[in-house]
């Protein structure tokens, strides 16, 4: 089963943190990041840029609506995902519970809908 | 996040000048959804698969997933090192969390482009976001 684990924290956390804090946490995700891909649980992953980035799009009535920032504002945004391979929902939860996020913020859990 | 290799089905992206990658994160309204019957269900998942079909023609996909219903998902928060699963997604709102394309862009401009085309930019909205590897 394929999951995505969505990492919620605040960014304004991140962007107090001074230069060796985050280097420090780029280290964990980085030993994080080998460890499931030597697992092989690791199917890709991305950091997003920040939401003040974000543009949001929706067509009413066949024309398209831009909105500067995200879709939802939320007191913890979403600021990258890891995509997995995991036996069931408790292994996939497991590894979630080892990304340095979960300490700051949260990780949702998604399984895939698989398509065709 | 360092990350040693892409694994997206085994495709390195196209690589063009300057390609800038986005996340198009597409948001649905579940009890607009609810109303579709079959035959809306059968023309939705044509209409995304031409999109699909579509942004491989022109190089700029690197992956799309659908997600499972909010109902299926849990959230994980670790608190003085112990792990506390709750069920649910993790930020309630009308409107939730369905699926994602990584697509390339040249710029924003062009991601807003193909994000205006997918089908759920109809039914709920699609948030673009830069990738944080860009530049």
């Amino acid at each position: 089963m394929q999951y995505l684990l969505l990492i919620y924290t605040q960014e304004s956390d991140y962007a107090a943190m001074d230069k060796k804090a985050a280097e420090a946490l780029s280290q964990e995700y980085g030993v994080f990041t080998q460890g499931i891909v030597k697992s092989g649980h690791f199917k890709g992953g991305e950091r997003l840029r920040p939401t003040n980035t974000a543009t949001t799009v929706r067509v009413k009535n066949g024309k398209a609506v831009t909105t500067d920032g995200p879709f939802a504002e939320t007191r913890e945004q979403l600021g990258g995902f890891y995509m997995i391979e995991a036996k069931d929902l408790d292994e996939a939860n497991g590894i979630a519970a080892r990304i340095p996020g979960a300490r700051h913020g949260s990780i949702e859990v998604r399984p895939i809908w698989p398509m065709n | 996040m360092m990350l040693p290799i892409r694994l997206y089905g085994g495709r390195v992206p196209v690589i063009k000048e300057n390609p800038m990658q986005y996340m198009l994160l597409i948001y649905l309204n579940g009890a607009e959804l609810a109303e579709l019957d079959k035959a809306d269900h059968a023309k939705l998942h044509q209409e995304y698969t031409a999109f699909t079909d579509s942004l491989k023609k022109n190089g700029q996909y690197m992956a799309n997933n659908g997600l499972a219903p909010a109902a299926k998902a849990k959230s994980v928060r670790v608190k003085n090192g112990k792990a506390v699963t709750t069920d649910g997604p993790f930020v309630e709102t009308r409107e939730l969390l369905a699926g994602y394309y990584l697509v390339e862009a040249k710029d924003m401009d062009e991601a807003l482009g193909l994000a205006e085309r997918i089908p759920g930019a109809r039914h709920g909205g699609v948030e673009v976001r830069p990738l944080w590897s860009n530049g």
